[in-house]
């Protein structure tokens, strides 16, 4: 951190949203962290859009209420938002811009980090190869977690996503190695309880000294919003890369994230690009998901779990659209399940993890693993086909497999799908299973199959 | 005179100066104290519009900006290949050397390296005549790939007054002169080029010859020609970049360029771990040596992202202008929309559809218009061609959304991705009615003479079923299988055959992710052969279920990746199963017809 | 009398097949509630595991709970202790500070602080700022500063303001401030600094 002299201003020309406009700049940078003063001497943090023609427009994280045209001072920093970084952090609760909320004084710095992070250059990139066990059969068998990766899950309101992310947090582990491992939180924009969730759950698993908190919540400032997965990841990414931890790094709820995006555009009249959202809302999330992975040579990993409910279970919303075209692979959580009483509402249809091919097999899990997988998902894709055939036709209409189909379908359900949130369960248990669902149907049908696996491995007739 | 101005607004990756009246239009600039480098992309009076290529975080007003005279153009010699790039031609293994594992702005580097020893081979003598295009001799770039040294474009035709020997050149050694009524010209090994201006060529052929990619569905339902124009649209999870990585890893042509644009860091990362090691099944080298990569991964500028796709079509103009067949894929055309449309907005342009310029169609089409077979220019004579394969990711994989829409108009083949039958694990994804080439009959001489002339017949006969099965489905849904007659349930069975048994296929099985003509061909027609014996068992009385309980079923099933394309005899051996199996249907029929009689 | 035996015989066969019948399904009540027993005694035990396993489960939680939070209660109590300490260095540093304000190299400091702060602020009239104790001082300097530059136009303002030294500037018409008093400086400092004491405090150096 050069040693730089800020420079105040006090010519405040329009204030509107969460924008400030400042006149009478002649020196000022793009990005640059800007101090506000109020007249009641509260401070507040911003940072600068737009800046040209002695003009320069600021957003304001904490909002702009009760700022005035006269005797608000903004001071310009000189450098870019920053958020100091040691391995003190850990066991620290922050707000959502990375400012201590647990009475404990500021952390003492190892190092200063510019929050946006610098885009990892893919020639240095390590690729994920390292199993993740999380104990949650769905995850373990058809939807394999690798370290490095970066896997959402989409939810929707009402639903259990925070406690199947509070599950793998606690459970995920690389089975025979004794790593580091560190949890890095963001709350953005969630409820009080959820948080607190959370945080008990880390607390009861004894894996609280080794999470790093960023709170901020519903009642917290929206535009704040724009910088907690900033601050996070950028600890993330200190974390492992500095000091060789593998951190997994959960970002709740990234929904809120862009709705406090689309509202700087709004503000900014900018042209808007679907629903509203800001046409490079893809950019701008990409470069928070990005912040995931292995680099060469280095011990440690993020593993980036962000969580986004859908806006009226709608995945073709731009928010998980957008998301689902950067991250390797999604959860969703079906809302049919859910109410059905299974936990963990995984609908595994919709559901993928892009890196589960180079995570599994002979060597890391099991040679018949992935054909296990790809099976699995043929069998409730027929078995949801013939359910719903069987809703108009009835089952007379339906013929002998498929009735097999419909009794596999419910057993994928209820043996292989369903589990309690603190049942931990071994990678050959859950394939055990998913064989034991397999084998309700006839041979013939498992297509996707090696002979020899089948072999070894089919319980039917 | 070079343009000398200053810094007077910063917004994004958008910056104006003043002072630049001597800046060009796409003049490339050194923007700022850490000469950031940008393009104009507009001048107004003095002030000019620059696109930033680099992150312009701490950039103020009064910084300088300096002109380079050039506009943004690409390094072409040898060395490019095997090397993956940024969007303005930057090795990233090098900036890697100079700023570590996170890219850092302002770092200065040369696209290939200069000081690296070739050994050349001259083809021409000193007094020949030789002009614009024309090769001068050749080294070897990579063991896979001979690299001509070619006359620039844009030089002089004239008379050879000097040619280099054979031997060991680096590329920046002056390795003929020409002399053109006076004016010398002094020639290297490699010279530069705009990359928004496509290469010239002498002549355009029609495109006849299939690209090969060993994926069935497309090679025997969906061709595309070498030098065509292909689209494949989808939704996220569709399994688009794995089909185009299956087209980069298997197509026949000598050269791939690999262009990903906003995409994952990842995906870059898996084709740099991958290639070195997969086989070229046709060269037996490994694949990285005649690949290229572009990569500007969605977190990288965005302003950059917008040139990697011309960076990487002139890349691949130049090999085509060597002789070679190249495919230049690019993933995704839709963000290097998405970077137009955020640049149109800074510039506040007056927006079209969804917020896209109103010249988003042009620039489509322009880039499309860079595939072609073509003669090339100067001597010897030689054909090369590019291929361009764009992947689209439209918004809520809704296919009348404006990248999609504007696309559909430029290509030739389009293989349309379906969330559903991703959903189900249907891979790849393509969806048979949706899709459709344009190539099919000018592709289907070449396999009459290269494989076997029933591939037409076969195609259709087997896509027919597909058809019915489609217009089917209706009935089912709204009745149940039961209620069809035999012979349409059999257009069911043969239909999940047909999906299962060919047009999915795994790119992940060692044996299933190269499929040769020659066993594409064989699979479709056994499964053409099951389906007419079926039909007239049925007709002679063999029941469906017993024909459903052939066990030849599983075993045509599992073929793709049970026999491997040393043992395609094995597959014979299928064909003389299904005689064999019919028969005995036969026989059991008859019987029980003989009993029915007796009782 | 043969009808008589004939009914006995009926009779006692009926009888024989009810008893039979009876001591089958005894039989097999007996045998339902034997297999009832065994069945719940399974369960019973399967129950019971369950029981003690949720209960071993629980144990572990609060164990691994009480020893984390303890662990990190110690850990906060020393980020305390050291904050505690920093905060001391820096009110010593600050008397220091206040102390040396007649020294050499106070002077030079100064002179490179105005000189530096005037040209950022740019062209156009300023107002300088600055405490009691180095009013003549600043005044001074200017006045140099103008005699080698007539192109400064600056004015030190007799309204002192209570900071430990250094200066603040003014533009003219009050809408732009250029803070570089001392007490702004180490306030600027202070993290880096904060992580040398307590390298120093934890004997790290």
């Amino acid at each position: 951190m050069p040693e730089t002299v800020g420079v105040e201003y006090t010519k405040v020309a329009e204030i509107k949203g969460p924008l400030m406009v400042i006149d009478g700049i002649t020196k000022a940078s793009f990005d640059e962290l800007v101090e506000i003063e109020t007249v009641d001497g509260e401070r507040r943090l911003g940072k600068v859009l737009e800046v040209g023609f002695g003009k320069a427009i600021v957003q304001v994280f904490e909002g702009t209420t009760g700022l005035s045209i006269t005797g608000t001072k903004a001071k310009f920093l000189g450098k870019t938002m920053e958020m100091p970084v040691s391995q003190e952090l850990l066991g620290r609760v922050f707000d959502g811009l990375g400012r201590p909320n647990d009475n404990l004084p500021d952390p003492i710095a190892d190092k200063f980090l510019d929050v946006n992070g610098e885009p990892m250059n893919p020639e240095r990139r390590e690729y994920p190869t390292s199993f993740i066990q999380t104990g949650v059969s769905v995850i373990d068998g058809m939807l394999t977690l690798v370290r490095g990766q970066k896997l959402p899950i989409f939810s929707g309101s009402g639903m259990p996503h925070n406690i199947l992310a509070a599950q793998i947090a606690r459970q995920a582990a690389v089975v025979g190695t004794k790593e580091d491992f560190a949890v890095v939180f963001a709350a953005i924009g969630v409820q009080y309880s959820e948080a607190q969730y959370f945080k008990r759950s880390l607390e009861e698993s004894g894996a609280l000294r080794r999470s790093v908190l960023f709170l901020n919540l519903a009642d917290d400032p929206a535009i704040e919003r724009i910088i907690t997965p900033r601050v996070a990841l950028t600890v993330a990414e200190y974390l492992a890369f500095d000091l060789g931890m593998h951190v997994l790094a959960i970002l709740t709820d990234m929904t809120n994230y862009a709705e406090a995006l689309r509202e700087i555009s709004a503000a900014r009249e900018e042209v808007p690009g679907r629903k509203g959202y800001p046409g490079y809302l893809y950019t701008d999330l990409a470069n928070n998901y990005e912040r995931a992975g292995r680099i060469k040579g280095k011990n440690g990993s993020v593993t980036q779990v962000p969580i986004l409910s859908m806006p009226a279970d709608d995945i073709t919303h731009p928010i998980p659209d957008l998301t689902g075209y950067i991250t390797e692979g999604q959860i969703v959580l079906g809302r049919d399940l859910f109410r059905k009483g299974i936990y963990p509402p995984v609908d595994v249809l919709m559901s993928l993890s892009r890196l589960m091919k180079d995570g599994v097999g002979e060597g890391k899990t099991r040679s018949d693993h992935m054909e296990v997988g790809n099976q699995m998902y043929d069998c409730y894709s027929r078995a949801q086909e013939v359910r719903a055939l069987s809703e108009i036709v009835g089952r007379a209409g339906l013929t002998g497999v498929d009735l097999k189909y419909l009794d596999a379908g419910d057993m994928f359900e209820q043996h292989f799908l369903k589990q309690a949130p603190d049942e931990n369960r071994a990678l050959d248990e859950t394939l055990g299973r998913a064989w034991d669902v397999l084998s309700s149907l006839p041979e013939g049908e498992l297509t996707k199959i090696k002979e020899k696996h089948v072999r070894q491995h089919y319980k039917g007739k | 005179m070079v343009a000398k101005g200053r810094i007077v607004w910063v917004s994004g990756p958008a910056v104006k100066a003043d002072g630049m009246s001597a800046a060009k239009m796409y003049e490339t600039v050194e923007v700022g104290e850490s000469k950031l480098i940008g393009e104009v992309i507009r001048l107004t009076g003095d002030v000019a519009f620059i696109q930033v290529y680099e992150s312009t975080s701490g950039l103020k007003p009064g910084e300088p900006v300096v002109g380079t005279g050039q506009p943004l153009s690409v390094l072409l010699g040898p060395g490019i290949i095997g090397k993956i790039y940024d969007g303005i031609q930057r090795p990233l293994d090098e900036i890697a050397s100079k700023s570590g594992a996170f890219i850092s702005r302002g770092v200065v580097t040369t696209p290939v390296d200069m000081k690296k020893k070739y050994n050349f081979k001259p083809s021409v003598k000193k007094g020949d005549q030789v002009g614009p295009g024309s090769i001068l001799g050749t080294v070897q770039e990579t063991p896979l790939l001979t690299h001509s040294i070619l006359v620039p474009p844009n030089y002089p035709a004239g008379k050879l007054t000097d040619i280099a020997g054979e031997g060991d050149y680096d590329i920046e050694h002056v390795i003929a002169t020409t002399d053109k009524g006076g004016e010398k010209v002094s020639l290297k090994m490699y010279h530069k080029w705009p990359v928004r201006k496509p290469r010239p060529y002498a002549e355009r052929y029609d495109p006849t010859v299939p690209l090969v990619t060993g994926q069935r569905v497309i090679d025997t339902y969906f061709p595309i020609a070498k030098g065509g124009t292909g689209a494949i649209p989808g939704g996220f999870g569709t399994g688009k970049t794995v089909t185009l990585h299956q087209i980069a890893k298997w197509a026949d042509s000598k050269v791939v360029v690999y262009i990903g644009c906003g995409e994952r860091g990842n995906e870059m990362t898996e084709v740099l771990v991958e290639f070195p090691h997969l086989i070229d099944p046709r060269s037996n080298r490994p694949l990285m040596e005649r690949t290229v990569l572009v990569a500007n991964t969605s977190n990288m500028p965005v302003a950059a992202r917008e040139a990697s796709i011309y960076t990487g079509a002139t890349m691949a103009e130049y090999y085509r202008d060597m002789g070679y067949d190249v495919v230049l894929v690019a993933d995704s055309t839709s963000r290097w929309a998405e970077a137009l449309r955020e640049m149109s907005g800074r510039l506040e342009e007056m927006p079209a559809e969804e917020g896209y310029p109103s010249y988003l169609a042009s620039r489509l089409a322009e880039f499309y218009e860079r595939a072609g077979r073509v003669k090339a220019l100067g001597s010897p004579d030689r054909a090369g061609s590019v291929t361009l394969i764009g992947a689209v990711s439209p918004s809520g994989a809704d296919f009348t959304e404006p990248v999609t829409t504007h696309t559909m108009r430029f290509i030739k083949t389009f293989w349309a991705l379906d969330t559903r039958l991703a959903y189900s694990r249907h891979y790849p994804s393509i969806n048979w009615m949706l899709s459709y080439s344009g190539y099919l009959d000018s592709v289907s001489k070449w396999w009459q003479e290269n494989v076997t002339g029933e591939w037409y017949d076969l195609r259709a006969e087997s896509y027919h079923v597909l058809q019915r099965e489609d217009k089917l489905k209706e009935i089912v849904r709204l009745l149940g299988p039961e209620a069809l007659p035999d012979e349409e349930k059999l257009v069911l069975e043969v239909a999940r055959m047909i999906k299962i048994g060919i047009l999915q296929q795994n790119s992940f099985d060692k044996v299933d992710t190269y499929c040769s003509p020659q066993k594409q061909v064989k699979l479709v027609k056994l499964m053409v052969k099951f389906y007419k014996e079926a039909q007239k068992a049925l007709k002679a009385g063999t029941s469906l279920a017993d024909i459903r309980a052939m066990p030849i079923i599983p075993a045509m099933l599992k073929a793709k990746f049970e026999i491997p394309e040393e043992q395609l005899a094995k597959l014979e051996d299928l064909d003389r199963q299904i005689d064999d199996q019919f028969r005995k249907a036969a026989e059991g029929a008859a019987m029980t017809e003989e009993a029915k009689v007796v009782a | 009398m043969s009808s008589n035996s004939a009914m006995e015989r009926t009779i006692n066969k009926v009888l024989s097949q009810k008893e039979a019948e009876l001591i089958s399904k005894m039989d097999a009540a007996y045998q339902e509630s034997l297999n009832n027993l065994t069945a719940s005694r399974g369960k019973l035990e399967a129950e019971r595991t369950r029981i003690i396993e949720s209960a071993k489960k629980q144990a572990e939680n609060l164990k691994r709970q009480i020893v984390g939070s303890g662990r990190l209660a110690v850990r906060n109590q020393e980020l305390l202790i050291i904050e505690n300490a920093v905060n001391n260095a820096f009110e010593e540093a600050r008397k220091k500070l206040t102390a040396s304000g007649n020294k050499e190299s106070y002077r030079t400091l100064m002179s490179s602080i105005i000189e530096g702060s005037v040209s950022s602020v740019g062209s156009g009239q300023v107002v300088i700022e600055c405490n009691k104790n180095d009013y003549d001082l600043v005044k001074k300097i200017v006045a140099d500063l103008q005699k080698k530059n007539p192109n400064v136009q600056a004015v030190v303002s007799d309204q002192p303001i209570d900071v430990l030294g250094g200066i603040r500037v003014k533009s003219a018409d009050g809408t732009m401030t250029y803070d570089n008093t001392l007490d702004s400086r180490i306030e600027r400092l202070k993290p880096l600094i904060r992580k040398n004491i307590a390298q120093m405090l934890r004997g790290e150096t």
